[in-house]
């Protein structure tokens, strides 16, 4: 038996099935992880790992425990989806423990949290004064939400009684020296326009730029392969031999 | 078209997988005339009942062989223990036929068609 060959293969198995499950498991599973959905991240890939490296069983039954977790995960997703109470009780429910600048004790009892952990996760958020917090809130996922009083919080231009004009989102137009057609054209440009706006700050072909973005207000972002920065600031506090 | 082959790659990609982990069961039955195991096992079987140790001997050198091709076949959907295992018994037959030991050699037989049984399963 070829163990190597046998684990290259198996890892390719392993690989592109978890890619497909993570695939169909969707963002959710990223970026708003309650508990369960760490352990059941950490499971599967524990099983990705067995299927590719254990040899001493057939990649069959780990695949199959593989396909069995991404799917009741996929389940419990889609149960939470159509029947609220269900993801109430499974995923949890956003609890208040500061309201109103007071501590909710009994919420914090609740969830099993000492008032130094609260104390550590304001910090995190740079939030240093108890008395600046109206209302905390701790998210399924362990985070904390913070809404300040409002006299704590930034001013922003209405509060200035100042009109701002939206600026859209950017929109990448060169990405790696290649034009991105599709994205001009959804900007009402064309490539006229771009290569009259490079030949504007002095650049003669599109392959010269890393990255070019433009938003709906008309903001253009140019960066180019060659910076022409004499002095890179070294932030590093050791010279090494390299 | 894009939508199609957003769909279907994966469909695709799984399917293969699906028949390369199952594949075991298939592909150690005999493809062409030499690769025929359990044949082989009951033909030494035969010739040590019969006392035939040098006929017996050559069969086994050929039932190795036999199952060197084998194993490139079942290696990616067989457990590595099964195949370790029908290894060593082919190699204590072996030691069982030069010593002319009869029921050590039936032993190993009976342990290495179990093991052939179990590839893939």
């Amino acid at each position: 038996m070829n163990e190597g060959l046998v684990v290259f293969v198996r890892s390719i198995i392993g690989f592109f099935s978890l890619l497909i499950f993570a695939k169909i498991l969707g963002k959710q599973q990223i970026s708003q992880l309650t508990f369960f959905d760490y352990i059941l991240g950490i499971t599967i890939g524990s099983i990705g790992a067995s299927l590719t490296t254990d040899l001493s069983s057939r990649s069959w039954p780990h695949w199959i425990g593989l396909f069995t977790w991404a799917l009741l995960g996929y389940l419990t997703e889609y149960i939470t989806m159509k029947w609220r109470y269900a993801a109430k009780l499974l995923e949890g429910e956003p609890t208040i423990v500061i309201m109103n600048g007071k501590i909710m004790e009994a919420a914090l009892k609740k969830m099993k949290y000492r008032v130094s952990e609260i104390m550590e996760l304001l910090r995190n958020k740079e939030v240093f004064d108890l008395v600046q917090v109206d209302f905390a809130i701790i998210e399924p996922n362990g985070e904390i939400s913070i809404l300040l009083k409002p006299e704590y919080q930034p001013l922003t231009a209405k509060d200035m009684h100042i009109q701002k004009a939206s600026e859209g989102i950017s929109t990448e137009l060169i990405y790696d020296g290649i034009l991105i057609e599709e994205n001009l054209r959804q900007l009402n440009k064309d490539k006229a326009w771009i290569i009259d706006q490079l030949k504007q700050q002095g650049i003669n072909d599109i392959s010269e730029v890393f990255l070019a973005t433009l938003n709906p207000a008309g903001s253009l972002y140019l960066d180019m392969y060659k910076d022409h920065m004499k002095k890179i600031t070294d932030i590093g506090d050791y010279k090494g031999p390299y | 078209m894009r939508k199609f082959l957003i769909i279907s790659i994966p469909i695709v990609t799984i399917a293969i997988f699906i028949l390369i982990m199952l594949s075991g069961d298939f592909l150690k039955r005999p493809l062409g005339k030499a690769d025929n195991i359990p044949e082989s096992i009951q033909l030494i079987v035969n010739d040590i009942e019969s006392e035939k140790w040098d006929a017996a001997d050559e069969k086994t050198t050929q039932l190795e062989k036999t199952w060197v091709k084998i194993v490139r076949r079942v290696q990616f959907s067989s457990e590595r223990d099964e195949i370790n295992a029908l290894s060593v018994n082919i190699a204590r037959l072996h030691g069982a036929i030069w010593a002319k030991d009869k029921s050590g050699s039936l032993e190993e037989l009976c342990e290495a068609y179990e093991h052939w049984d179990e590839l893939g399963n």
